[in-house]
């Protein structure tokens, strides 16, 4: 319609008269100069233009301009910088109180950042698969006639096959080994590599990208190989990319594999660990036994778009490999489940078959003890905050009388807080970057914190406002309901609910540091028993050798010429490490065996040699003898004495494998498992040693040069291979790495915990003792001695913290009774313990408050009375 | 000037919405003082006198018809009020009492 009539005032002068003109007057103004415009343009477009612009800008004056609104009935901006004022100012003056404050905030959010970190990479591991959510990992129960089911992830190599041809719901089914050592050379290049075998649907199932090759076609070839970046550097130096396609590489001296490409290196967030893949065909056409559904052999890992459907598969699955063993001798009573492959990490345990736990007990507890250690942080501040609101209630009253509300003085409580912990956490970012490097050596992560993502910023904003708010929280509630006139007489009393509050508050303080105190003292006492056990064997001064290459098959030789070492007591070859050992078979026959009863019974492979280099001892009976032929004669441990039911077992036959003989002795009961789990019913059978994987050397203490005289001799019969050894007492106490690794933590934070809570407490102590230095001064005038004083000014928090420590007890003896039932062998939950983390906790606390009523005492009473 | 306090513009603007009656809105008040007058008057000065003269209750408006000459926007017809008429009967009566206070010898120039 407008331009129908040509009117089209100049837009750039419209819009701004539109922007400054009030909004009573802009219609009828914009319609006076349009019509003036439209008048005017009948003679001249360009004047009218002109003169339009002149219009508006003559417009431009009061009465035309709205009114500017920004701080109308409002005056927040002046206020927050008001509240910044006061805010610095009070934070300056009272110096003491602000350090405490602001050290007890820094080192809790410190601890609670560095926890949370290790939290959050333990809870990323495996996270990187695109597929991740579809993928399902194959687990076998195997029952035992005790009632008992272990749980295995090795699968008979058929129920792969089966699954892949005949379940329409599962995408595709990869077969994945255990980490296995070979010997891979090329040109000089020689070195052991950990990798695993592999099926060609490996590639593409799991997010394992390669740099060089086709990752669809690179598993297909029986012959072909694919290496890490590491170990593509390693053989073909930096040129790899342009090298390592299509060499050939000699594996275990024996066959030729290709390069068929490789992949990036996989990173510590995946616990599918290896440095070369091999398809897994070539596995299983050497070896033949894993045709048999009676065998298990390789993990087996599968997808399943479809979530609904994975109950289906589940329950389809569940007695495929007892529905095809029919008649197999070496079957058991066996099920597979499923387990979601995100979750194995975190949930690793299995206690008769089903999924109890694992390291996600360690990541909830180290979570809760993070927010606990916030928690004690975010108190000590309140409490603080609080108790000295007298110092402040002249300002709360002032502000009241000239107006303040209730809701502008939480505000500016609230405002406070928040200013307090920004500085807080910009100090922990510092400390945390500073202290990452030793906490990943005490963990034994790679974490870091990326500052340039912008998720990072986003937490530590979302922390800051968090502590802020929380800490802010109750002295904002708390504060603006004093009363005015009160206030500003400065004789403030607060209500009585609010000291009740800040006693109840120290009292939670200190029952989660006993809390925390005691759990480490479990914890530790737990790991000592564990590490300090006997374990049935003498695992100090025992070497373990892998025996590699044709090692093995010379054996007699070997332990000759080891035994020729003045320090080696003994040596006896082994089918594995006795203190982690998991072999076994459910085709053993004795006498008086129920037939269709299945039993699992681990079995040993060893040598005459191997109880007295172990240093077993045995019940009844004797050991193998050298001198007799003992190899079809079987020793078995308590557990299977008890499981086979003999009540004289000796002599009495035995069958498993083809092999037929007797029983001639009984060993004590050693562990076989780690602690969690129950010793296993075991036979010991030295009919053929030579195919055993490790030697057992028994040395004397002072072990440096005995170990290099066993390199010599191990090069010297088998010089192509490394020598590759570990001390059983060490590896041992690696296993339980976990649980030291926890307990250690478990230990700084427990003593941080109680630090910052004494901060709070010294706080509050030094608060009380201010507040009542008068009536000190006239008791001392009237002849109270220092300890009087120091009793009565100790006497209110001793009995807060006497009260935490009842609290802790019940709480403390569940937790701690509920982790010490993972165990099977577990230390007991003495009152001892307990006794420790009262002692502790209340012998810190008192400290603490004495420190500082010591002061308050010894102060001359003329110093605390001239004034008034 | 008690409590009709008028400025020149404004009695003129007051009287020209007078003389306009119906019609008085921006331009035509803005148009006729200036061919009645023979003198400029800007639109921004218009609108702020108007505005003055309406707070102080001697107009009062209400929007009119919207033209397609003004851009779809609404005239806004300015009336005097009885309080704007007795101000304006005030000033009138005062410059009459002042004509009348002249003495004839002021105005005889001859002596000079």
């Amino acid at each position: 319609m407008r331009s129908s009539l040509g009117i089209n005032p100049p837009k750039i002068p419209l819009r701004l008269l539109k922007w400054f003109c009030s909004p009573d007057l802009i219609e009828d103004v914009e319609g006076d100069i349009s019509e003036l415009f439209a008048q005017r343009s009948a003679k001249s477009k360009v004047k009218a233009k002109l003169l339009f612009t002149l219009d508006v800008l003559f417009l431009f004056r009061p009465g035309i301009i709205k009114n500017i609104q920004i701080n109308k009935g409002s005056n927040q901006l002046d206020m927050i910088s008001n509240y910044i004022k006061i805010a610095i100012r009070n934070a300056l003056r009272y110096k003491g109180y602000t350090s405490i404050n602001l050290l007890g905030l820094v080192v809790g959010i410190t601890s609670s950042v560095l926890i949370l970190l290790w939290v959050q990479d333990e809870v990323s591991i495996d996270k990187f698969h695109e597929n991740g959510d579809q993928i399902y990992k194959v687990f076998r129960n195997m029952k035992q006639s005790n009632g008992l089911v272990s749980t295995t992830a090795t699968n008979p190599k058929p129920l792969g096959d089966l699954l892949r041809e005949e379940y329409s719901e599962i995408n595709s089914v990869a077969s994945v080994s255990w980490l296995m050592d070979m010997r891979f050379d090329w040109a000089e290049q020689s070195s052991e590599e950990a990798g695993r075998f592999a099926s060609p649907e490996f590639l593409n199932m799991f997010s394992f990208p390669l740099l060089v090759g086709d990752k669809n076609t690179a598993l297909d070839e029986i012959n072909s190989v694919l290496i890490s970046k590491t170990m593509a550097q390693k053989y073909f130096g930096d040129n790899w990319r342009d090298m390592a396609l299509g060499e050939i590489l000699k594996l275990d001296e024996s066959i030729d594999v290709l390069v068929m490409g490789v992949f990036e290196d996989i990173g510590a967030n995946s616990t599918l660990d290896f440095d070369w893949l091999i398809p897994a065909e070539g596995y299983y056409n050497a070896n033949k036994w894993v045709e048999d559904w009676g065998n298990g052999s390789f993990h087996i890992y599968i997808t399943i778009p479809e979530e609904a459907k994975v109950s289906i598969v589940g329950e389809r699955m569940l007695s495929e490999i007892k529905d095809h063993t029919q008649g197999n001798p070496s079957a058991g009573d066996e099920e597979s489940i499923l387990q979601k492959f995100e979750d194995t990490y975190l949930y690793s345990n299995f206690v008769n078959g089903v999924i109890s736990g694992g390291r996600i007990d360690y990541v909830r507890i180290m979570t809760v003890v993070a927010i606990f250690i916030l928690l004690v942080a975010c108190i000590n501040f309140m409490n603080l905050t609080t108790a000295r609101a007298s110092r402040r209630s002249k300002e709360i009253g002032l502000r009241k009388v000239m107006g303040a509300g209730k809701k502008s003085l939480s505000t500016q409580f609230f405002f406070e807080a928040i200013l307090m912990t920004t500085v807080a956490v910009a100090l922990s970012v510092l400390a945390v970057t500073l202290l990452l490097p030793s906490f990943n050596v005490l963990v034994n992560k790679a974490l870091s914190i990326d500052y340039t993502q912008f998720q990072t910023w986003i937490y530590i904003v979302g922390l800051t406002l968090t502590v802020g708010l929380l800490s802010g929280s109750y002295p904002a509630i708390l504060l603006p309901t004093l009363n005015i006139i009160q206030s500003i007489k400065g004789g403030l009393k607060q209500p009585s609910f609010a000291s009740y509050f800040r006693r109840g508050l120290v009292i939670f303080q200190f029952a989660i540091s006993t809390l925390l105190i005691l759990g480490t003292a479990v914890v530790y006492k737990q790991i000592d028993y564990v590490l300090n056990k006997d374990l049935g064997l003498d695992k100090e001064n025992l070497v373990a050798i892998t025996m590699e290459g044709d090692l093995a098959s010379r054996l007699e030789t070997y332990k000759t010429e080891l035994l020729r070492l003045p320090e080696v007591k003994s040596v006896s070859a082994v089918s594995g490490n006795p203190i982690s050992y998991g072999r076994s078979t459910s085709s053993a026959n004795w006498e008086g065996k129920n037939p269709s009863d299945g039993y699992e019974v681990n079995v040993l492979i060893s040598d005459e040699d191997f109880i007295k280099t172990a240093g077993m001892e045995m019940l009844v009976g004797r050991d193998f003898s050298a001198q007799l032929t003992d190899s079809t004669n079987f020793i078995i441990n308590e557990v299977a004495a008890a499981l086979m039911g003999f009540d004289d077992p000796l002599n009495k036959d035995l069958s498993f494998w083809g092999l037929n003989g007797k029983i001639v002795g009984v060993v004590k009961n050693f562990h076989m498992q780690n602690l969690y789990e129950p010793i296993a019913p075991l036979i010991i059978t030295c009919y053929d040693p030579s195919g055993s994987p490790l030697l057992l050397v028994r040395i004397e203490d002072n072990t440096g040069a005995v170990l290099q005289s066993i390199e010599q001799i191990t090069k010297e019969l088998n010089p192509t291979f490394d020598f590759n050894y570990q001390f059983i007492d060490q590896a041992y106490a690696e296993s339980y790495e976990n649980e030291q690794t926890v307990s250690a933590l478990a230990n700084i934070f427990a003593v941080i915990s109680i630090l910052i809570s004494c901060l709070g407490l010294f706080g509050l102590a030094s608060y009380s003792a201010e507040q009542r230095s008068k009536e000190i001064g006239v008791r001392k005038v009237h002849g109270a001695s220092v300890v009087q004083i120091l009793l009565l000014l100790s006497k209110d928090y001793s009995k807060l913290i006497l009260l935490s420590f009842i609290l802790a007890i019940p709480v403390g003896y569940y937790v701690t009774q509920n982790w010490l039932n993972n165990f099977e062998f577990r230390t007991s939950l003495d009152p001892f313990v307990f006794l420790i983390a009262g002692v502790v906790t209340f012998g810190v606390g008192v400290l603490t408050v004495s420190l500082k009523s010591y002061h308050a005492a010894t102060i001359n009473p003329v110093s605390s009375l001239k004034e008034e | 000037m008690g409590k009709y306090s008028l400025g020149e513009f404004e009695e003129v603007l007051l009287l020209t919405v007078a003389v306009l009656y119906e019609d008085a809105y921006g331009i035509a008040i803005k148009e006729d003082i200036e061919t009645r007058l023979k003198r400029k008057v800007s639109v921004g000065a218009m609108r702020t006198g108007l505005k003055r003269l309406e707070k102080k209750g001697f107009l009062e408006s209400e929007f009119g018809e919207a033209t397609a000459i003004r851009g779809g926007k609404r005239k806004r017809y300015f009336k005097v009020t009885v309080y704007g008429k007795n101000a304006l009967e005030k000033v009138m009566e005062e410059r009459q009492n002042l004509w009348k206070a002249i003495p004839d010898m002021s105005f005889d120039f001859k002596f000079i």
